[in-house]
């Protein structure tokens, strides 16, 4: 007999109850889509390590505030944007970047092989300088569009999900994307297919 | 919206980036240790007020309806405060406030009153400049 999972909300009760194990849980379930989020904000792993710990301390405080008038990964999210967010305006323009390693699957994606194939036929000497590219041009956003960024473009978010956790209509969103999209094109041109 | 797509296309790319496989194991059991950390230190008022809190369990009540029933709390026990302060304490102010409220006193109202009215002015006692004495007075 298969044993299902408990639903967030389950988990969320039983914390609420004292249970720290189901916070644990979900802690396991949030970190690595929460650390995509975060990291593609700040461009910095030790950064969002520290940031991510202090998202889960703060949705451990708050939890029993959290009412469910929205689901638990809309709050999470929500949380880490504004965390995010505010750190980043503290940190200003120190802009060191410390960056991920490139999943080796990169090297057959066809959309990496388009981006890298227009001179050099080596893709891998060519995949550190995207990355490098890419990550300079999110910095060069402000910290609201990079958001929408990277929760719609990097991380495949719906437009009217985005709109819960950031609080802003659909409409938002949208123009948000269009600004963003337009002050991307012009740091990534040597990469976009003409 | 060629462009648009393009862009959408390599940011996707951003996807491959990953911490190590191990981070996520490591994370859950530092995020443990650090709280049990902020547990250990937190402060002492912290604590208590936690502890105190604990004590009122409360069914989920909307803040609105917590917020206005506090501050109903608050002006009455304000209110009897006031109210017995009053009560109590002849000089407070509001009894004086009473007492210069009241109605002059007239010379026609004095008279027609039955009893006899005191002397407004207050007695005085003159002692002699000589002490008094029966012993009769020697004189050679």
């Amino acid at each position: 007999m298969e044993a299902l999972d408990p639903s967030d909300q389950d988990l969320v009760n039983r914390t609420k109850a004292g249970d720290a194990r189901a916070f644990d849980e979900l802690v396991v379930r949030f970190s690595p889509r929460l650390y995509g989020l975060v990291y593609h904000m700040t461009a910095s792993h030790e950064d969002t390590n520290d940031l991510l710990q202090d998202i889960f301390s703060k949705a451990y405080r708050s939890i029993k505030g959290f009412q469910g008038k929205s689901s638990f990964y809309t709050w999470m999210h929500t949380i880490a944007v504004n965390m995010a967010i505010n750190f980043l305006k503290k940190r200003n323009r120190r802009r060191t970047m410390s960056l991920d390693d490139v999943d080796s699957g990169i090297l057959n994606d066809p959309d990496f092989i388009e981006a890298t194939s227009n001179g050099d036929p080596s893709h891998e000497a060519n995949l550190g300088e995207l990355q490098k590219k890419l990550n300079e041009s999110l910095l060069k956003l402000s910290h609201e569009h990079r958001a929408v960024v990277t929760m719609f473009d990097i991380q495949g978010m719906p437009h009217a999900e985005i709109a819960k956790i950031l609080k802003i209509s659909e409409g938002t969103v949208r123009s948000r994307l269009f600004y963003a999209h337009r002050q991307l094109q012009n740091y990534l041109q040597e990469f976009i297919k003409k | 919206m060629d462009t648009e797509d393009s862009i959408t296309k390599l940011l996707r790319l951003k996807r491959y980036e990953h911490p190590p496989e191990e981070y996520f194991e490591n994370f859950l059991a530092e995020f443990q240790v650090r709280q049990r950390a902020e547990v250990i230190h937190r402060p002492f008022l912290s604590i208590a007020w936690d502890r105190f809190s604990s004590i009122f369990v409360m069914p989920p009540v909307p803040r609105l309806v917590m917020a206005s029933s506090f501050a109903v709390a608050v002006l009455t026990s304000v209110f009897v405060l006031d109210w017995s302060d009053e009560e109590t304490n002849p000089n407070s102010p509001r009894t004086s406030l009473n007492l210069a409220a009241a109605d002059p006193v007239t010379i026609d109202s004095r008279q027609n009153d039955t009893k006899p009215a005191k002397p407004l002015s207050t007695v005085h006692y003159v002692l002699p400049a000589r002490p008094a004495t029966y012993a009769s007075a020697r004189s050679f």
